[in-house]
């Protein structure tokens, strides 16, 4: 077979560079460890990679169970036509989050242990749960489409039956992990800026999450109107920016109030970096879109709703990264910021959801599900050469990560990232200080006064204080105590100094009285 | 098993290194990392910040915010009063390392496949066979000591009580984080030696497990009142369906 490769138009060519870079970075990160692909240190754990691929990624998905909740719960079969795009949007979205974590987590073969190693007072426990079992939902929600678009009738039936209990039950986990991720913050209160910080995050991760996934259904219809040149439900649009409009202004009431009861009010004027991050996500994030969709002139055309919804998705990356990277900064002591490896990556993720949402939006019944595809279905097979250099793309990728992780892991490597760290925390290397010489208080038959010196004793780059302290001689504890006795008996007994100067390991006291004892007439 | 600690006395510690050196002998860990930072390699440091030497290691909290955190409870506080890891375990998710309110746990950034590095308290080397830690036992001043916790926060306090002009009026430690096993006295105010000033007295957990505790009414009545709209809604539909001259 003849290998060519699709035209290179702008965006394949925006498309491959990206994916370079990206699974460069990613061979990188399995092949030196984190810190060689990411700005990641022991003081700051967390980046982009959890801020925006896992926070944002999951949230933008939230379109998913709230449309299907409409749809199927509340029984609005107005919003049917844009139910599926959604649930794909949102099917592709948790597949393309635990795409990413697997690049961020240390041991990415481990991720299915808390199947089996419970900590149920673990909130990531929660979290791990709630997403494994709702990327099950959300694919059992999008069977239907498979199942059509290869006309198998029975299990289609099947289901169909049980779409309600799904529905519900795919609510019930969004509703537990939306807010978990939130949640995930409770525990840092002394680290998270009080601007973000607040034992209701959970509801505010919730909340927003609800204002997201609808603006992400307009975002997402706009786009998708233009490229495939479908009619845009606009009505059905109008309407789901009233709602986006109702939920952000309770997300906003309740922060306010919250705000001002926990006295963080005092931080949003107050001229830091965190104040002005917070005004930036609260002004051009929740008022501005709350503005724009209560304007008629901007909310009763297309390109006013996509607006807005652009706006409300602002708003909410803002504040997933404000909570994850902004207002976390200060308690860390370092500036992080996120490497080219780490946007690389996180650019490759949102590419490849854009192409699979382009291909499955080609070849599934998704927009209109009424008169499917006709009596042909457009050949799978012509996926095409750009579909087979994704999938060679999606190869060499798999591959630079088995490479990448099993000659990491066999190898050595000097990565000098102990020198960043230091640099981080400069501080003087320990300065030793050796006590003064003691002087002995001379007793009734010595033949002279004796100076000890821990100069002549030690080795200061390796100071055995343990030989001597506090077995034989015990240290002076707050500089208040008694010096103790040396007595000339107890040498000769082989104790004391007598240990040591014992002839063997070093000079016998027997004989060399005038070594110690310095003659004070002569 | 006794639940052990760690008793720190600042105004005792010569910055000697011995405990930090003697850490890294016991649990193979690479010396030629720096003594004064907590990293992977160094799990015990002595810091030199205005004058004193401060030791630093894992405060072993009573409970432990990490512990908590864990997904797959690879972090585990045992009846000892050692907080030990499991690497096996460990999926490398670093909650952990954003739980702690005193940012103990350090990762190795540079490996391929990397685990968290923290003072597990001698445990395995030391502890579980009633031995006591390797840096307690270096100490050449008894700065630093081990022994039972109750009777070294009664030793603490008797210190205070008897120099009173050595020691400001707190035992780090004894209720920081809900208690912790690892504690702490000085001359100089803690705050300005780099401790957390701000750390809550509370145990940490709390704060989280308050919210987590709700799940099973959130999950149960938010099922059965899905299901109760879904019901009525469906039925409405189907009755005016089926009669539609009567609404």
């Amino acid at each position: 077979m003849k290998l060519s490769l699709p035209k290179p138009t702008f965006w394949t060519i925006v498309l491959a560079f990206i994916w370079i870079l990206g699974i460069y970075a990613v061979f990188t990160r399995f092949y030196y460890g984190l810190g060689a692909a990411t700005n990641l240190s022991d003081q700051f754990p967390w980046g982009i990679w959890i801020g925006f691929d896992i926070l944002v990624g999951v949230g933008l998905a939230a379109g998913g169970f709230v449309v299907a909740a409409t749809v199927y719960i509340f029984n609005l079969k107005t919003y049917k036509p844009i139910a599926r795009s959604t649930i794909l949007t949102a099917f592709l979205g948790y597949l393309l989050v635990i795409g990413a974590l697997m690049i961020d987590l240390g041991k990415p073969y481990n991720v299915w242990h808390p199947l089996i190693m419970w900590n149920h007072h673990s909130v990531m426990f929660e979290v791990g749960w709630c997403v494994m079992l709702y990327t099950t939902v959300l694919f059992l929600e999008f069977l239907p489409v498979l199942f059509e678009r290869f006309r198998l009738e029975r299990p289609l039936r099947i289901i169909r039956s049980i779409t309600v209990p799904l529905v519900i039950v795919g609510v019930l986990l969004s509703t537990l992990h939306q807010s978990s991720l939130g949640t995930l913050y409770v525990i840092v209160p002394d680290k998270l800026h009080p601007l973000w910080y607040s034992g209701l995050l959970p509801l505010y991760f919730f909340i927003s999450a609800i204002a997201a996934g609808l603006a992400m259904v307009i975002f997402e219809s706009y786009l998708s109107a233009r490229a495939f040149g479908k009619e845009l439900e606009f009505s059905l649009l109008a309407q789901l920016s009233r709602i986006i409009v109702l939920v952000l202004g309770l997300y906003l009431m309740v922060r306010v109030q919250d705000m001002s009861s926990r006295g963080a009010l005092q931080y949003v004027f107050d001229g830091s970096q965190e104040s002005l991050y917070f005004l930036l996500e609260v002004g051009l994030g929740v008022l501005l879109p709350i503005i724009l969709f209560l304007t008629p002139k901007i909310r009763n055309n297309t390109a006013g709703l996509f607006l807005g919804a652009v706006f409300t998705l602002l708003g909410f990356v803002m504040h997933r990264l404000n909570v994850a990277i902004t207002g976390m900064t200060r308690s860390a002591g370092v500036e992080y910021v996120p490497t080219w490896m780490e946007l690389a990556v996180t650019a490759s993720i949102v590419a490849a959801g854009i192409v699979i949402f382009r291909y499955a939006a080609k070849y599934l019944p998704i927009f209109s599900q009424e008169e499917a595809f006709g009596v042909h279905p457009p050949p799978l097979v012509s996926a095409g050469k750009s579909g087979r250099l994704a999938m060679g793309l999606l190869g060499v990728l798999l591959l630079a990560i088995l490479i990448g992780l099993g000659f990491g892991w066999m190898q050595e490597k000097p990565v000098d990232l102990h020198l960043r760290i230091e640099s981080a925390v400069a501080q003087p290397a320990s300065t030793l200080e050796l006590p003064l010489p003691i002087v002995y208080e001379m007793g009734e038959a010595s033949p002279g006064a004796v100076t000890f010196s821990h100069e002549n004793h030690i080795d200061p780059s390796a100071p055995q204080c343990k030989t001597c302290h506090s077995g034989i001689f015990k240290m002076r504890p707050l500089k208040a105590g008694a010096l103790g006795s040396v007595q000339m008996d107890l040498l000769y007994e082989k104790k004391q100094c007598g240990i040591c100067h014992n002839g063997d390991d070093a000079f016998n006291v027997e004989d060399n009285c005038e070594v110690c004892h310095v003659a004070i007439d002569e | 098993m006794t639940k052990s600690a760690i008793l720190t006395d600042l105004t005792q510690c010569i910055g000697c290194e011995a405990c930090a050196l003697a850490c890294k002998e016991i649990n193979e860990l690479p010396k030629d990392t720096p003594l004064h930072l907590l990293t992977a390699s160094t799990w015990s440091a002595v810091e030199h910040r205005n004058g004193v030497n401060i030791r630093r290691q894992c405060m072993h909290c009573e409970e432990p915010a990490c512990v908590s955190a864990c997904p797959v409870a690879a972090l585990e506080k045992t009846a000892s009063g050692a907080v030990i890891y499991d690497a096996g375990k460990c999926m490398g998710c670093r909650y952990c390392m954003v739980a702690c309110p005193f940012a103990v746990p350090k990762y190795e950034w540079d490996k391929s496949i990397p685990t968290i590095q923290k003072c597990i308290l001698c445990y395995e080397t030391a502890l579980s066979r009633g031995a006591e830690p390797a840096c307690t036992s270096a100490c050449p001043t008894g700065a630093t000591i081990f022994g039972e916790r109750d009777a070294l926060i009664r030793e603490a306090q008797n210190r205070i009580a008897a120099h009173p002009d050595a020691y400001v009026n707190h035992i780090y430690g004894l209720r920081e984080a809900g208690g912790t096993s690892v504690l702490y006295l000085s001359a100089v105010p803690f705050a300005e030696l780099g401790f957390p000033a701000n750390i809550m007295e509370d145990a940490y957990p709390k704060l989280t497990w308050k919210v987590l505790s709700k799940i099973p009414n959130i999950v149960s009545t938010g099922g059965v009142l899905l299901l109760g709209i879904w019901w009525i809604i469906n039925r409405r539909i189907k009755l005016q369906d089926d009669h539609p001259s009567s609404v």
